[in-house]
Parts: structure tokens; sequence; C-alpha cells
């Protein structure tokens, strides 16, 4: 991997979605907008409902139709702007250019079909010409992931694997055509630490080996702080901070990621207390509060907070490039 | 492992050489033994897969166990009577992991908390009403989610209400089966400070299954380690974080920590019954004994604790020959 | 039905059409059981063939009965195959189909899934063609030989819900107090199987109509009243010499009854369907 200047493999300007629910229509994605240099892995945390995995099917074009609306400024991968592309154009973007791998590994791969098969025709959509090299780039994509027998999983079906090795045959099947850009949604939270640290470690030799740009959507901050050098914390369709890992876990501005922070379970100490809990819960968007969405549940709170939504203040834009400020959203930051 | 103390009073819950099998699946569960103290937490730690809610579901008396036995107050679950175990049931209880699905989708809240009132024919219905209002503010719900159902709800709600249902019945041990692993991490601080409190003013005990060790370390007072359906360790908490013994432990906690990721494959490798450590396939520190037979279990003293490791390496007679 | 299944159904143009033909019909039909309509059917009140008039608004038939008054009691006549087929042939199939599923695998699950191995290989209307012969054309014949056959759907639908079902925590949660099992089916499980034998009770109950139009032809339908079938069946004749009649009325009558409970089967389904995303 050479250390020229890196190019910026996803930027994302004012992402908007609406949903049309029972009670009309309501915004769940408001305004987000980054970017991600290749080899670089960028989190986006946030609780269930934040909007964060509609985010990320929103860049790839993958809302349902029926019922959402998405505006954006831009979307580009590699420079080029995805968003406004037809179907069939987009369709030849996805897998090539940018992947995605999703929660659920059991659902997401097709049962009736061998992990082979199913690696292979994602190889062959985008490489229609290289007849003989799709078993080929399927079985260097599996020992990339770390299978040690690559050609025992390829024919195998998904259900004959455990949970884990789903996961890393899904991995597999979104970076066979190594795409610039992938985006990693709940990749480790359905498995257990022995498995979670494997998949995360594989991820990661993608962006070290391969300057795979990763955009990693996860609700568990100790895994983006593992994986991750940038962060983004969002809650209900907002960005409320972003920044690098480290100064979010050192000295978090926003008193949401604060909050979240202090409500992770720590491996090393039992605190007296147990976990800090932040009181109340997340509303839904028919019952997002005005102003700021946090203020009802902050402790920082004060009346300007409730009217008034915070803009995102960016600081030291020195040195940062357009996109990846960093900032805090909040009136009254820590 | 045996360390009885010289109590008179049985202990709550005592699961003796416990070995469960299925029919795809011979020792599923492999002759595990631990103990609980009422009032205490045991953290029952592992892999998927390695057994943990299948002991659960033995201790509830919904899985025949082919050998060994699971004492209940000093009285085995698989001898007791209809209404001995009716009995029993009505203090033990459950909490799953997915809130939603351990709620009967077509009946409300209400009628959900009564349930375990009318089977246990417990109070009348004016203090069956009080009991419900009282196990709701515990948990922190209000009467307004008694005529819902519970798709109405958010997790942690759903949650919530499960921990009510459990509740409602007094009982003195609660089995949290990977209660917390599917909650927010803000809802799940929530729910682990509400069993905090439920230990502390009601004296319940916990048997805390999970496979999230920093989960574990909040609420634990004692922790079992398990391998693929065998117990390879069994230690106070603070002993278990800070020296762990079994070298299964240790790949555990480096796993947490991101120190370290397991090689593949990941699934245990079968070994014949009583012919080797089951966990040597994966082992670090393997010997040539741990592949020739199955080591016994070992008391490491340290203070009055008791701590077993199922490990050669502990064995004295391997160390003095090393 | 909860609220937002009411709420979707009331959305559906279509259901609601499908919904106020069948409350149309059904009203009819109550109407002949209570003496008030249709108590003409039988009479022979004008010469045969009589086109429509003030006093035939539909004709009369080949016998010079009043088609009218026919049509009105065969609306009650449907519902009453419908209606006796459909309760007995649901019910015989929710349980035997739930046995089944929460004994899976089981003797009795063999022995039941052998039963309706055996009762689906049979061709249907020689089976009814042996009751109606075996019960000397007892009028119940037909329904009963329905009943027997039709249950067999609806066992096999629930047994796999009941097989899905069972596997879930809430059921664990309610077998873990110790409740015993017959409890835990009617209150936790089939409650859950509710939306499915809905949709599959409108089902049956075409599925009967029709069948009867057929049994008719075949002489093995109604024998002490009028069904659109039984009319159709006689129409035969008629419209080779040339009256439409009876065939108009039965057939329409028959086709906007049955369309209406279509649209009210797929709406049911739609409005009761857990995993829709809203559009």
């Amino acid at each position: 991997m050479t250390d020229t200047a890196l190019t910026t493999a996803l930027n994302v300007q004012g992402l908007s979605v609406w949903i049309k629910t029972a009670s009309g229509k309501q915004q769940i994605v408001d305004n987000i907008s980054f970017s991600i240099k290749a080899g670089e892995a960028t989190g986006l945390v946030g609780e269930s409902g934040c909007g964060k995995t509609m985010t990320a099917f929103a860049i790839l074009g993958m809302l349902p139709a029926a019922g959402a609306t998405l505006e954006s400024v831009a979307i580009e991968v590699n420079g080029r702007d995805i968003s406004s592309l037809s179907s069939a154009q987009r369709r030849s973007v996805l897998g090539r250019d940018i992947a995605m791998i999703f929660q659920q590994p059991g659902t997401a791969l097709d049962p009736v079909f061998t992990i082979g098969q199913q690696i292979t025709a994602v190889h062959r959509r985008h490489n229609r010409s290289k007849k003989n090299k799709h078993r080929q780039a399927m079985l260097n994509s599996l020992a990339q992931v770390g299978f040690d027998q690559p050609d025992k999983i390829a024919a195998a079906y998904p259900h004959e694997l455990s949970g884990g090795m789903r996961q890393l045959a899904m991995i597999a099947m979104a970076t066979v055509c190594k795409p610039a850009v992938l985006i990693a949604d709940e990749p480790s939270t359905a498995l257990d630490s022995g498995t979670r640290a494997l998949v995360l470690k594989q991820i990661k030799r993608l962006q070290t080996d391969h300057g795979t740009a990763i955009l990693m959507v996860s609700h568990d901050l100790s895994v983006i702080r593992q994986s991750c050098e940038n962060v983004m914390v969002m809650y209900c369709g907002r960005v409320l901070e972003k920044t690098d890992c480290q100064s979010l876990f050192t000295h978090a501005r926003h008193p949401y990621s604060a909050g979240l922070i202090a409500c992770i379970p720590q491996l090393n100490a039992r605190s007296a207390s147990g976990a800090k809990a932040i009181p109340g819960q997340v509303p839904a968007p028919s019952a997002f509060p005005p102003g700021c969405h946090f203020a009802p549940r902050c402790e920082h709170a004060a009346s300007q907070c409730d009217l008034s939504v915070p803009g995102f203040l960016a600081e030291n834009e020195q040195g940062n490039e357009r996109g990846n400020e960093r900032g805090v959203a909040c009136f009254r930051p820590l | 492992m045996d360390t009885y103390s010289h109590n008179s009073k049985p202990r709550l819950l005592e699961v003796k050489e416990l070995s469960i099998s299925f029919l795809k699946q011979a020792n599923a569960i492999d002759r595990v033994s631990f103990k609980l103290e009422a009032g205490k937490t045991l953290g029952l730690v592992g892999a998927s897969g390695a057994g943990k809610s299948s002991i659960a579901r033995a201790i509830l008396g919904l899985l025949e166990p082919q050998a060994g036995e699971i004492l209940f107050d000093g009285n085995s679950i698989s001898k007791m009577g209809k209404h001995q175990l009716k009995a029993a049931r009505r203090r033990m209880q459950i909490v799953f992991q997915e809130p939603a699905a351990s709620l009967s989708p077509r009946r409300t809240v209400e009628q959900t908390l009564l349930e375990p009132l009318r089977h246990f024919d417990i109070g009348d219905s004016n203090s069956r009403k009080d009991k419900i209002s009282q196990t709701l503010r515990t948990v922190g719900l209000n009467q307004e989610v008694l005529p819902r159902y519970p798709h109405q709800f958010s997790s942690g709600q759903q949650q919530r209400i499960a921990i009510a249902r459990a509740l409602i019945t007094d009982p003195d041990l609660l089995i949290a089966d990977e209660a917390v692993s599917a909650l927010d991490v803000s809802v799940q601080a929530q729910i682990l400070q509400l069993m905090q409190s439920l230990q502390q003013e009601h004296g319940i005990a916990f048997l805390f299954i999970s496979h999230d060790l920093a989960v574990i370390r909040q609420i634990a007072d004692d922790v079992a380690v398990m391998y693929a359906g065998q117990l390879l360790e069994y230690s106070p908490a603070n002993t278990f974080f800070n020296r762990p013994a079994h070298p299964y432990s240790k790949a555990l906690l480096s796993f947490a920590r991101f120190d370290t990721a397991p090689e593949l494959p990941i699934r245990p490798q079968p070994v014949q019954h009583g012919t080797a450590c089951i966990y040597a396939g994966q082992c670090a520190d393997k010997m040539i004994v741990c592949g020739r037979f199955e080591p016994e279990f070992h008391k490491i003293q340290h203070k009055k604790e008791s701590h077993c490791v199922k490990c050669h390496l502990y064995d004295e007679k391997n160390t003095n020959d090393m | 039905m909860t609220h937002t299944t009411w709420q979707r159904l009331k959305d559906d143009r279509y259901g609601i059409g499908g919904l106020f033909i069948v409350a149309f019909f059904a009203v009819i039909a109550l109407s002949v059981w209570a003496g008030l309509l249709g108590q003409g059917w039988s009479e022979v009140s004008g010469n045969r063939w009589e086109s429509l008039s003030a006093a035939h608004w539909f004709g009369t038939n080949l016998l010079g009965q009043d088609i009218f008054q026919r049509t009105l009691f065969g609306a009650a006549t449907a519902f009453e195959i419908g209606l006796i087929v459909t309760v007995f042939s649901i019910v015989l199939g929710t349980v035997l189909g739930a046995l089944a599923g929460w004994y899976s695998y089981s003797w009795l699950d063999e022995v039941i899934l052998w039963i309706k191995g055996v009762l689906d290989s049979i061709p249907f209307y020689l089976f009814a063609a042996a009751i109606a012969f075996a019960l000397q054309g007892n009028r119940w014949a037909m329904h009963l030989a329905m009943i027997i056959t039709f249950w067999t759907t609806t066992a096999r639908i629930v047994r796999g819900e009941v097989m899905r079902i069972k596997q879930r925590e809430f059921i664990e949660a309610a077998r873990a107090i110790g409740l015993p099992d017959i409890i835990v089916v009617f209150r936790h499980v089939l409650p859950n199987t509710a939306h499915i034998l809905l949709v599959q009770s409108t089902i049956v109950f075409v599925a009967a109509i029709k069948t009867e139009v057929i049994l008719s032809f075949l002489g093995l339908g109604i024998q002490d009243g009028v069904s659109w079938g039984l009319m159709l069946a006689e129409s035969s004749q008629e419209v080779l010499a040339g009256h439409f009649g009876n065939f108009v009325a039965a057939s329409v009558a028959l086709f906007i009854m049955l369309m209406g409970f279509n649209l009210l089967a797929d709406a049911l389904q739609d409005a009761l369907d857990t995993q829709r995303v809203n559009s």
C-alpha cells in the first residue's frame, strides 16, 4: 500500500431520509455529512432506531422504494457520485466499488447455494469477460479472510458453518471484487467474544492490506474503539459529535456521547454502582422533541436546548478535509 | 471438586455431575457441577453453543438429564413429585435473551403478569392487582402498560415486562439467559442496574448466563467457564478476571480485550469421551498428557476461596515432573 | 383483531367492498331462515319460462317457479353449506393439526398424518357419492363428505404453524412455570394461529359452495331445497331451449358472492400480515 496522498473513498454530503409512517412523513436521518479516506475506518455509532442502518442503506441506494425518500447533496465513491445513477448503473457499482455486510449472517446468505457459488456469482456479475478467474478469485477472497481450507468452505452450505464462519464468508463475498468502500452493519453483534475478535481482525486486514475504506455501523462503542480511527455519534437521526476515537473516549464533548461511554460495562473493573445509565429512553420518530433531540434526557440541558436545534460546530478546520471535521452539535458542550 | 462448607442449611441451588445428551449430540452437557448460594450471582460464561442455555433449561425442569442431579434447596428436581415441583418452580424464574419473543404476542401485559399468579394460586383478585402494581414499580414501569400488547413497547421496556413477570412470584432464583445481550448499551446499563438493586433489596440469587465478559464483571460474584459442554474453571469473579487459571479463560479474556483473536476453525473439535482434554485442540499451553488423558479438577489454594480448574497444568504430579 | 388490523382493513377499498357483499348476502340468508324472504321458492306460481315481470322479477323456470324466490333461497343454502362445512372442518382441522404439531414426530403425529394422507388420496366426488349412498340420501351426506375431506388442509397449515410457534421463547416461558401442555397450546399457541385460520375460513367457505355446485350437477347436491348449484344444473337443459333466466340469476349471484369472499380473504390476509412494510 503506497502512502501517496490518500484519496477520499467515500464522501457523503447532506444526506437526509424521510419515511412514511402511520402518523405521516417522518425524518429519520437529518442532514448527515462525512467522508472517509482510503484505508481509514470510521465508526457510525448510535442506539437502535437512531437511523444509522438507514443511513447505510441510503448510501447504497437500497432504501425500500415504497415509503422512503432520500435527499442528498452528494454521495460519492472514489469521487464518482452514485446517488444520481440509474438503477442499472447503480447495480454495477454495488459489489464492485462499494459493498455491505449485514448483521445477521444466518439470513444474509442464501441457504440453497453453496458459499462458493454465492461468491463466484458476485465476481461474475462484475467481471463478465474473465471466465476462468472467478473460481480463483473466490478462493483467494476466502483465504484472505482467514480460511485455511478455502475449497472446503466453498463447497459448504451456509447452514453447515457456524455463525462466525458465516460472517467471514459474507466478508469474503463482499470483498471478492475488492471494493474501495465496505460498509459493515453490526458485524460482530451476534457473535461471542472470540469470533468477534476474529471478524474484526479480518476487517482490519482489509483496511491495512487493501486500503479499503470502512464505515462501521454499530451500537457497540467498544467495537468501534477497537476498529476505527474516527467516529460519529448519532442520535435520533442527527450526528451529535464527530471526532477521532481516542478523543471521544478521553474527553467526549457531547453529553450524549459522554453518557454512552459511561454506560459501557468495563472489563477491567467493577464499578460501584454498576454501569451508569442514561435516564429515559430513545423517542420514536413521531415523537422527536423539538430543538435538540437529546434535550429531555440531558443533565446539562437549558431552555435554549428545548427550543432550537444546535447546529454542527466544526472545530479546528485546519488540516482537515471537507466533510471530515471534528465537531459537536451542542449549545453547551462539555 | 468439593468445597462444601460446614453449614447445615442446604444451598439454594446445587448442580452435581449433570450430563445431558441430545439425539444428535452426545454429551452436550458433560458432568457439570457448580453451586449457587442464596443472594449471590454466578456468572456462567463460554462461547455460544457451549451448553449454557441447556443447563438453564435443565434447572427449570424443561430438560431431562441423562445423569447427575440438580438440587434446589437440597431436594433433587428429578425426584420431586408434582406439587413439590410446582412449589419449586414458583421460586425459580427465567428471563430470556429476546424480549419480544419471550412475551406472548396476543396477550396483554396484564394477562401475562396475572398468569403466574393464577397458576401458582398466589393471592386473590384484589391482592393480585396490588402485587402487579408493586412489581411494575419495582421494574420502573407504570400502570399504563397493563392493557397494551408487547409489540407496542421498545425492547428495553419489553425486557422490563419480562423481568416483572419473573419477579411476580417472589422467586429466590432468577436465571438470566443472555438477558441483556440483545439490548443497546444504555438500556443494558439500566437493566443491569435494576438487577443489582433487586439483588440488594430482595436477596434474589442470579444465574447470569452471558458471553459478554464485561457484563459479567459488573454483576457476578463467582464465575463458571464452560467449553463444549464441560466446566473448565470455577472461581470467584475477582480471581477469574485478575488471575485466570485455565488457558481457555485466559484466551476468553484476551479476546474480550481484543488482544488476540482465535484461529480458524472456531468450532471445538470433538474428542473421544474421557480420552483427552476437550480444549486440547485449541490450547496454547498444551502438553503431551493433554492429548492422552482427561484432566481432573484441581483446587487452587488462594486464601479460603474455592477456585477449581480442570486442567493438567495444575496437576501437582505434572508440575513436579516438569 | 387488533386496532392496526382493523385500521388496515378499513383502508382497503376492495376489502371493504368484499365485506359489504358478504354482509349483504348474509342478511338475505338470515331473512330467509327467519321466514321473511324467499319462502315461495318451490311454489309453482306462474307459467313456465315467463320473462321478467313485476310479479316475477327474474321470471320463472321450467316448472313455473319464481326464479327470484329461488335465488334468494339459494343464498340461504349457500350460507348453510358454507358455515357448517367451514366451522366443523376448521375446528376438526385445528384440533388435529395442533395435536400433530405439538407432538410432532411422535406416534400421534404419524397417525394423524397417515389419516390425512389417506383422505387426501381419495377422489372427492367418488367419496361424496359413497357417503350419499351409505347414508341413503340423507340431506347431510354432502356436508359430511366435505367436512371429512376439507379438514386436512387446515390441519396441515395448523401443524406447520404450531411447530414453528412452539420453538419461540414465550412458549418456553409458559412451560417454565409448569403450565400443563394443553393450557399452553390453547392459551398461547392457538391464538397465534388465529390470523391464518381466519383467512383459511374464507377459503373453505368458497370451496364448499363451489363444491356444492358440482355435486348438484352430479345429483348429489341438496335434496330438499334449492341452491344456486341446483339452479345451474337445471338451467343446462333450459339454456338449450333458449331460456337463460335461471342460468343468469344463479351464475351472477354465485359470482358476486364468491368474488366478495375472495376480496375479503385477500384484504384480511394483507391486514393481518405482521411482516408487511408500510407503503
